[in-house]
């Protein structure tokens, strides 16, 4: 058994250094997971920040209040320019600003013409709300070329002049704070609560899933590639012969991916930790670990899988990026799987990593560890049978 | 057939043979392309559409009518009818991302005017989702308001379009993805062809042709961008057939397709001559692939996110290309540059990259 072991071991430590000696491999592992991370990264400071310029052409209270709440919202929802029409118009024409918000000169008035509620008033006047009352307009000039960034805009102006009429549609606060909600034309107070006692921020939200991308690429494509070089140059016939239990050579080589990921994955999580890029609450180290290891043992069986079916370094690189991207963003790497239909939902239950990024999520962000037992069982038991799997595939490759 | 034609020729018929021969090679190439599309489609999924469970305790028209209203408010929400239970564990699956109780007498309260409330439980599974979630409610409830003119309302925004037909998020996305589907596989396949040649050290052999040395890897360059073509050609027909996008001018969308292939093919040579190994070929020219993605104006027009980065910009010929592909395919303009200017720097990039190729591989030839 000792002996079992430590040849398991010697294989792994030497699949290792070949590893370490191949730098264009290390390369070929770490630029996807770390362009991707990037690109997420500037990613988010994109979102929802749509430039605007706002015109105040009115000239009285009802203007000035309602630019004071641009100016109040600008920033969180959008960014804001105030300026003259002309100026206006050209920057939107030179795409400096995605709309354009005029207050027009009789916005005044306009609003004057529809008198506010008064607190305690309750309307019954039926005549008066059929026939409505002619408010006052904000005219707004967008360049809508897609739906996405246009809608955003929308969204984000309705709300400004919601906040006009009433501050309070939503009230993300406790019951027993101010309640302003007579004075709201809505007529209707929507009490916002949350699921979760932390809200994590965009930014790490979608950039720490990139460590599961990390060790994926690392140990499909170090493990890939160590098969594959292993049939091109014909040593797996040698290992084949060798007078050792094809368990244990088998075991070596998928040990070898696990630490060939292991030795990328803690130099960087110890980076991030002392930087404070990742502060796991108490006690959550050890479930961490669990994810990590997991992971790269899923990732180790994958790549012995790919680096014995398929023939050539290259080919298997390319088949492992790939193969890692694909499993990344349908495991919700990529996205907030909430957002998705409800077809591709579905679909990300059957991707192992949708568990370890949702266990990685849970360890690192959420006290509970809210499902992390069941993240667990479905990524150990994807484990499991990717090692059987590529532990299978590699040994009929060696004997072929 | 003068020498220098000879080698051209026998430099294509080579690398086609090459090809031939790594046909899977070319199949991971064209997938990791269309992987491309795939990505950003999935990527057009964020922040729209949340879905969202109403329980509806009320049951009248006016309660159906607020809903309708959410669903209808700039794509914010998918609204889902559920039973209290079904949501509670709908949310709880993650199967839905917020619950907005109506309460009974909803209906009564609107039709009377008077206040009510409306409890909205969210899944704050991060800032953005829950930003989103919670933006969306205002316009859902003014659009209700103004929908019934209720009373009050001061203010109305009234909206002027610069773009008649607006585009959906995801057939722009994966028209600008089509420049970086190009990037993938005439960048890959070029670079591949030309870092074989000192993987190989055939480079050598190649000084004893009769015509100039490059000739013959210009004529292996040429097959790759053929090849390159077809692929990317099928890239634009699956984004026609499969996202239902019809070109408004295909002969723009060719031109800025072809040059995209010509000056990929260039840096992808520049690239392999820098290299000089296969292996970390595919994974480099995918991760700049993400990098160019990240500010080539291929979400929404560059301009947007602000001078630095616009300025930024203009030095990759991603930028180009998505302003001629986005006006090629749905009639946008989404640089201030016109498009006769984007053409003349996306040709003016394809001689640039030729030269920079040429000169790289003729120091590596003479070494």
């Amino acid at each position: 058994m000792t002996r079992a072991l430590r040849h398991t071991w010697t294989l792994a430590a030497h699949d290792v250094g070949l590893w370490r000696r191949a730098p264009w491999a290390v390369a070929a592992a770490l630029i996807p997971p770390v362009a991707l991370g990037l690109l997420l990264y500037i990613l988010t400071f994109n979102l929802g920040h749509q430039p605007i310029a706002l015109v105040n052409e009115g000239h009285g209270r009802y203007s000035d209040h309602i630019a004071g709440i641009f100016q109040a919202q600008a920033g969180d929802i959008y960014s804001l320019v105030t300026t003259d029409r002309a100026n206006a118009m050209r920057l939107l024409n030179s795409q400096q600003v995605a709309a354009v918000v005029v207050i027009p000169p009789g916005f005044d008035a306009g609003v004057a013409r529809c008198p506010a509620l008064q607190p305690d008033q309750i309307i019954r006047d039926y005549t008066y709300a059929r026939s409505g009352c002619p408010a006052a307009k904000l005219q707004v000039t967008l360049n809508n070329a897609n739906n996405n960034f246009a809608d955003e805009i929308r969204r984000a102006l309705s709300e400004t002049v919601s906040f006009f009429d009433a501050p309070d549609v939503i009230t993300p606060v406790s019951e027993t704070q101010l309640d302003m909600s007579d004075l709201n034309p809505y007529r209707v107070n929507v009490m916002t609560a949350l699921t979760r006692t932390s809200t994590v921020d965009y930014i790490h939200y979608a950039v720490i899933p990139c460590l599961v991308l990390l060790i994926l690429s690392v140990g499909v494509t170090g493990t890939a590639l160590l098969c594959a070089r292993d049939i091109e140059r014909g040593t797996a016939r040698h290992l084949a012969l060798a007078p050792v239990s094809s368990v244990v050579l088998v075991a070596g080589r998928l040990l070898g991916g696990v630490l060939v990921s292991l030795v990328v994955i803690v130099p960087t999580l110890a980076i991030a930790a002392l930087t404070g890029m990742i502060a796991p609450p108490a006690g959550h180290w050890v479930p961490l670990g669990l994810v990590f290891l997991a992971t790269s043992v899923c990732a180790a069986g994958l790549g012995a899988v790919l680096g014995a079916v398929l023939r050539g370094t290259r080919a298997v690189s390319m088949a492992a990026a790939v193969v890692c991207t694909y499993l990344f963003f349908l495991g919700g790497g990529f996205t907030t799987i909430q957002f998705l239909p409800a077809w591709l939902h579905r679909l990300t239950a059957f991707v192992p990593t949708s568990y370890a990024i949702d266990g990685l999520r849970q360890s690192l962000f959420y006290p509970r560890l809210f499902g992390f037992g069941a993240d667990m069982r479905v990524l150990l038991g994807t484990a499991a049978l990717a090692v059987v799997a590529g532990g299978v595939v590699v040994r009929r490759a060696w004997s072929r | 057939m003068t020498p220098t034609l000879t080698a051209l020729g026998g430099g294509f018929r080579a690398e086609i043979q090459q090809l031939r021969r790594s046909r899977l090679l070319i199949v991971l190439t064209a997938v990791e392309a269309v992987t491309f599309l795939v990505l950003v489609s999935i990527f057009g999924f964020t922040g729209t559409h949340v879905p969202t469970a109403v329980v509806d305790r009320d049951g009248g028209k006016l309660a159906h009518q607020w809903a309708q209203e959410m669903t209808a408010s700039y794509h914010t929400y998918g609204v889902r009818y559920m039973d209290a239970r079904s949501a509670q564990e709908a949310l709880g699956r993650g199967d839905v991302a917020a619950i907005l109780y109506i309460p009974a007498g909803f209906s009564q309260h609107m039709a009377q005017h008077s206040m009510i409330r409306i409890h909205f439980l969210v899944d704050n599974v991060n800032a953005d989702l829950t930003t989103e979630v919670e933006l969306g409610i205002p316009p859902a409830a003014r659009a209700f308001g103004v929908a019934n003119r209720f009373p009050g309302i001061r203010v109305v925004t009234v909206e002027k379009d610069l773009v008649r037909h607006e585009v959906g998020f995801i057939p722009y996305l994966v028209v600008s993805a089509l420049a970086l589907a190009a990037f993938v596989v005439a960048g890959t396949l070029a670079a591949s062809a030309v870092a074989r040649e000192f993987e190989n050290r055939t480079l050598a052999y190649l000084k004893l042709s009769p015509t100039h040395p490059l000739v013959p890897l210009a004529g292996r360059l040429l097959a790759t961008s053929a090849v390159s073509a077809v692929a990317v050609a099928v890239a634009a027909l699956l984004v026609v057939a499969g996202y239902g996008v019809v070109p408004a001018h295909p002969a723009a969308l060719a031109a800025a397709l072809l040059l995209c292939v010509v000056i990929f093919s260039c840096i992808g040579a520049g690239l392999g001559t820098l290299v000089r190994r296969t292996l970390p070929l595919s994974a480099l020219i995918f991760g700049l692939a993400l990098a160019l993605y990240l500010d080539s104006g291929s979400l929404e027009p560059a301009r947007f996110y602000g001078n630095r980065l616009w300025v930024i910009a203009h030095t990759s010929p991603v930028y180009y290309a998505v302003g001629i592909l986005q006006y090629a395919v749905h009639g946008l303009r989404v640089t201030p540059e016109t498009i006769p200017v984007n053409f003349a720097a996306l040709i003016g990039w394809a001689v640039l990259a030729a030269g920079v190729a040429w000169l790289g591989l003729r120091r590596a030839v003479a070494s």
